[in-house]
């Protein structure tokens, strides 16, 4: 048994020449050792096997057999070598030029990648869909909103018999948290019920999944959470105590395992839904502020289970809402509804993205076609010499073919270094942690390779064709000349080169533009040092006396000279689309305008609010606390009247806005008109917004004075803490939530002006390559033209010609396309610049510029030489 | 500057191939230089010196009979080359050039 073994492990690694004899020799031993050990011999015999192994008697790596083609390889492999050594600047060119191709493609394949694995991690998760609510006007779909009716989910598992299972969750704002005499703001909390963990499986560290969230005011936190509020300690048991709108002490019930980066629905703290059981029945199906998500059976379809499911009208009879599914895996990247719990990514920006980086790894490719085509001539002879002693085509073609893989995986190295240099900037531009390292990402890894190999082959073989397609007799004798086709193939890659560098300036300078743009418009609103926070939240038992504190408080801000207005307001300008809350409820000014349906946005706020916020009104007058009729008073935007077919402002001051078809019901009296602001990105169009009179809405906005605002802020820090010491104060100026909001669009534009930058410098390399190898291969004809008489302006306008028509025809491929694109992308924004064509000229400019620089570099340095060296040969 | 590479082992495998003359092959090479020299040899030790000494010209080869006790494999049987000779004798002079050169007392001072 162990002979075998030992007999095969020798036969496999000895050299075949030698292996007969040294066999023979061990066999006669072992025949001998049999007798005299017979116990042993086998064993004798395996460490004599393998002390043989030995450099002198191993079968030698490369074989140097004449039938064998392989022996041939380590041929190619010395020739390729000094080939690249010899050919420096080609090699670096191409090298680097791939390098950077390869990594900004992977490192941006990897985003894509991250992007598109969104709550994809759940086990279940192609079977996982929310429950969304359509507004349906006369058939026609509105407003698409991601919350649904807190009923909703149990009635629908039981009339829709694919529908297994049911969550209902909510969305906290914020939630303060109290423990150990410090309040701590956890902005990422949610509440659900006992189902949640059935539909997204979390890996549960302590307690029990099944029963965690059963009981009122229980409490489950993810590992980080439960570390930083109890350390080593067993978190089980223990209690937090939750202050707004509680008052209460929840007991942690369960510890989850932290929740990643890649879910649409993220959060640290999960309390448990019934602990606020008694709005949630009075929200019922009235109002829908709820994340619903529902399981299907592993064999349902959807679109089957979307016909089945009932109208809406079977449970609330007056509406014009319906229920839809959304999968949840397609939320992240390509969900348009209102209310999304974050906000999230762009399919878009993934797709553009994607497109940048093939473009990049085509232009470095592009790069070795166009190189390693010009320089064909220097390679002539050696192909002409290997046909001539009996190579074949297709062995000259393996040739260079195994030359362009060797020089894509010299590239792969370095794209893996530069990768690993560079992922912690990637990370941080992108704004996420989407790569956390290169050396253990084996995907990441052989995805490089993979890559490389692609690479070698699409961009080596046109280059391995083209050479070992010469003519041996041609090409011996010197006549050879490069051919007309290759040199139109090369300005034909030139081309694709310039019009993609283009393409991509222009992209970057209008996304920029675009972002500057919505930083810099006129919102509407006067922000400048207008500070906004938080108040602390009502609770039953509070109300009273915190509303007596908050009198006091507001007093005792107003008073200080470095505060100019104080106000409270529900929605905060420069807040997320789903900051503010809003109706599809019927509007109306009875006997004045038809009845309005759609979305209208409800804000509630003091008199004090629109001089804080810097609101202007256009018609009409400011709520007013000493009139008491102004609990029903209603202040309304100009959209909301524009909505309404309102022409004249000013004609509807005084009359009452019916909210609901009921005549007995809701009905407020318009007293005034303000100028529409914007009050979250400028995406979305100014919403049109009532304003109702609301003395403590939750968030405050204070106006500073500018020559001492600091003075400002320190009275204000100073005065909440005395008031009210177990809430945290948080807060921002306006104009920075504002900046914020355009956060997402600023990063979009930097990750493209990078990889475009990135895109023109590779192009750039290339072209500086290929012009170098032109202006050699007809450093004859500058010489010729010299002795004649032509000075070096001359020459380089001959050689300018060829590229101004080179980039002439670029710019009539590319600006079409670029206007097509970046039209369409202004499209989405409902503030738009116009298509900045200044831009097209501009980097019409740059591309032709830093074209001509590198053309003319290399011009100059043939044409300065002197014509007796560059004839000397002829 | 070293005229001829032979190591230490290699010489003695070498003479051995000498002292058997036309009967050295493997095994027997082995157990000859394990009877003189009282050590044990392994087969790899002593088929790399082989196979070194053959591609450096020392030593050369034919294929031989084989027998049932080998498995049916044939004997390599190894002869010294006159390049081999030379190298040996050139060894051997060198040994003798350094023994004349040590001076007497050097030799008698031991016996103190």
């Amino acid at each position: 048994m162990i002979k075998k073994t030992a007999d095969r492990i020798f036969k496999w690694y000895c050299n075949p020449d030698y292996y007969p004899d040294i066999k023979g020799d061990l066999e006669e031993i072992y025949q001998d050792k049999i007798v005299a050990f017979p116990k042993t011999a086998q064993l004798k015999y395996l460490v004599e096997v393998l002390r043989l192994c030995r450099p002198a008697l191993i079968r030698p790596i490369f074989k140097n057999s004449l039938f064998n083609s392989t022996g041939m390889f380590k041929n190619y492999f010395k020739i390729s070598v000094r080939n690249l050594v010899k050919q420096k600047v080609f090699s670096a060119i191409n090298i680097v030029g791939l390098a950077i191709g390869l990594a900004a493609f992977l490192l941006i394949n990897q985003y894509v990648a991250f992007e598109k694995s969104y709550d994809k991690f759940f086990s279940d998760s192609d079977r996982l869909y929310r429950l969304t609510t359509d507004q349906v006007l006369d058939g026609v779909i509105g407003t698409r909103d991601a919350m649904s009716f807190a009923p909703s989910g149990p009635a629908l598992v039981e009339a829709v018999p694919e529908i297994t299972h049911s969550t209902l969750t909510y969305q906290f704002n914020e939630l303060v948290l109290r423990k150990n005499e410090q309040s701590i703001r956890e902005k990422k909390a949610i509440a659900a019920d006992s189902n949640y963990f059935d539909l997204f499986d979390y890996k549960v560290t302590s307690g029990d999944p099944q029963t965690m969230l059963n009981e009122p005011f229980s409490m489950v936190l993810t590992e980080s959470r439960a570390y930083d509020y109890f350390g080593n300690q067993n978190p089980v048991g223990q209690t937090i105590k939750v202050l707004s709108g509680f008052d209460k002490s929840f007991k942690v019930t369960g510890v989850i395992q932290d929740v990643p980066e890649n879910t649409h629905y993220k959060f640290d703290v999960l309390v448990s839904i019934n602990s606020f059981q008694k709005d949630v029945d009075e929200d019922g199906w009235n109002s829908f502020n709820y994340y619903t998500y529902l399981k299907l059976d592993s064999h349902a379809d959807i679109e089957k289970v979307r016909k089945k499911l009932p109208p809406m009208s079977e449970f609330d009879e007056e509406t014009n809402l319906e229920f839809n599914l959304q999968a949840v895996e397609d939320i992240h990247l390509y969900s348009d509804y209102t209310y999304e719990p974050e906000t999230h990514g762009s399919a878009n920006t993934v797709i553009f993205l994607n497109i940048i980086s093939i473009l990049i790894i085509i232009i470095a490719w592009v790069n070795y076609i166009n190189l390693s085509t010009a320089k064909a001539i220097d390679r002539a002879r050696e192909v002409g010499v290997r046909k001539a002693i009996g190579a074949h085509k297709l062995q000259l073609v393996s040739q260079f073919l195994f030359e362009s893989f060797m020089l894509n995986m010299l590239a792969a190295v370095c794209a893996i270094l530069l990768a690993q240099l560079l992922y912690p900037s990637f990370n941080q531009l992108v704004g996420k942690d989407v790569i956390d390292g290169i050396w253990g990402n084996k995907l990441f890894l052989s995805k490089i390779f993979g890559f490389a190999a692609l690479g070698a082959i699409v961009s080596g073989l046109y280059p391995a064709f083209v050479l070992s397609n010469f003519r041996t007799v041609v090409v011996l004798k010197g006549k050879f000349r490069s051919s007309a086709k290759g040199t139109i193939l090369r300005k034909g890659l030139v081309i694709v080169q310039f019009t993609v560098s283009l393409t991509l300036l222009v992209a970057t300078f209008v996304i920029n533009q675009q972002v500057k743009y919505m930083q810099s418009v006129d919102k509407g609103i006067d922000m400048d040092y207008v500070v906004g926070f938080r108040r602390p939240m009502f609770t039953n038992e509070n109300r009273e006396g915190l509303k007596e504190k908050l009198k006091q408080f507001k007093q005792s801000l107003s008073n200080h000279h470095a505060i100019e207005n104080v106000g409270f307001a529900d929605a905060l300008p420069g807040g997320e689309g789903s900051d503010i809350s809003s109706t599809t409820g019927e509007v109306q000014i009875p006997g004045k305008t038809n009845i309005m349906e759609g979305t209208t946005y409800m804000q509630w706020c003091d008199e004090g609010y629109f001089a804080a916020a810097g609101i202007r009104l256009l018609a009409g007058r400011n709520f007013d606390s000493k009139i008491s009729t102004d609990t029903s008073a209603i202040i309304v935007n100009e959209s909301f009247l524009k909505r309404l077919g309102v022409q004249d402002i000013n004609s509807v001051i005084n009359e009452n806005i019916q909210y609901g078809d009921d005549e007995e019901g809701h009905k407020y009296r318009l007293i005034g008109v303000m100028k529409d602001y914007n009050r979250t990105s400028l995406k979305s169009k100014v919403e049109p917004t009532a304003t109702f009179y609301h003395t403590y809405a939750s968030n405050s906005v204070i106006r500073l004075n500018k020559s001492n605002y600091r003075e400002g802020i320190t009275h204000l820090e100073k005065t909440f803490e005395g008031y009210f010491p177990n809430t945290p104060l948080s807060y921002s100026f306006l104009d920075e939530r504002f900046s914020a909001l355009f956060q997402e669009d600023r990063q979009f534009g930097q990750v493209i002006a990078t990889f475009s930058a990135l895109a023109v410098i590779v192009a750039s390399l290339g072209l500086f390559g290929l012009s170098a190898f032109m202006a050699i291969n007809r450093a004859k004809e500058v010489g010729i033209r010299k002795v004649l008489g032509a000075s070096i302006p001359q020459i380089l306008i001959i050689f300018y010609r060829e590229f101004v028509l080179l980039i002439g025809l670029s710019s009539l491929i590319g600006i079409p396309l670029v206007y097509y694109g970046m039209d369409g992308w202004l499209n989405n924004y409902a503030y738009r610049v116009d298509f900045p064509w200044v831009f097209v000229v501009i980097a019409l400019l740059v591309v032709a510029a830093s074209a001509l620089l590198t053309v003319g570099y290399q011009t100059i340095r043939v044409a300065v030489k002197n014509p007796s060296q560059t004839l000397r040969y002829e | 500057m070293k005229k001829y590479q032979l190591g230490e082992f290699e010489e003695i495998v070498l003479l051995t191939v000498g002292v058997l003359h036309g009967n050295a092959y493997g095994v027997a090479i082995k157990e000859e230089i394990e009877k003189r020299l009282e050590r044990k040899v392994s087969v790899g030790a002593l088929q790399s010196a082989l196979r070194r000494m053959e591609n450096k010209g020392f030593l050369e080869s034919e294929v031989g009979e084989t027998t049932a006790k080998r498995g049916g494999k044939p004997k390599r049987y190894f002869k010294m080359t006159s390049y081999g000779r030379a190298a040996l004798e050139y060894n051997r002079d060198i040994r003798a050039e350094l023994w004349n050169a040590i001076p007497d007392v050097a030799l008698e001072a031991k016996f103190v």
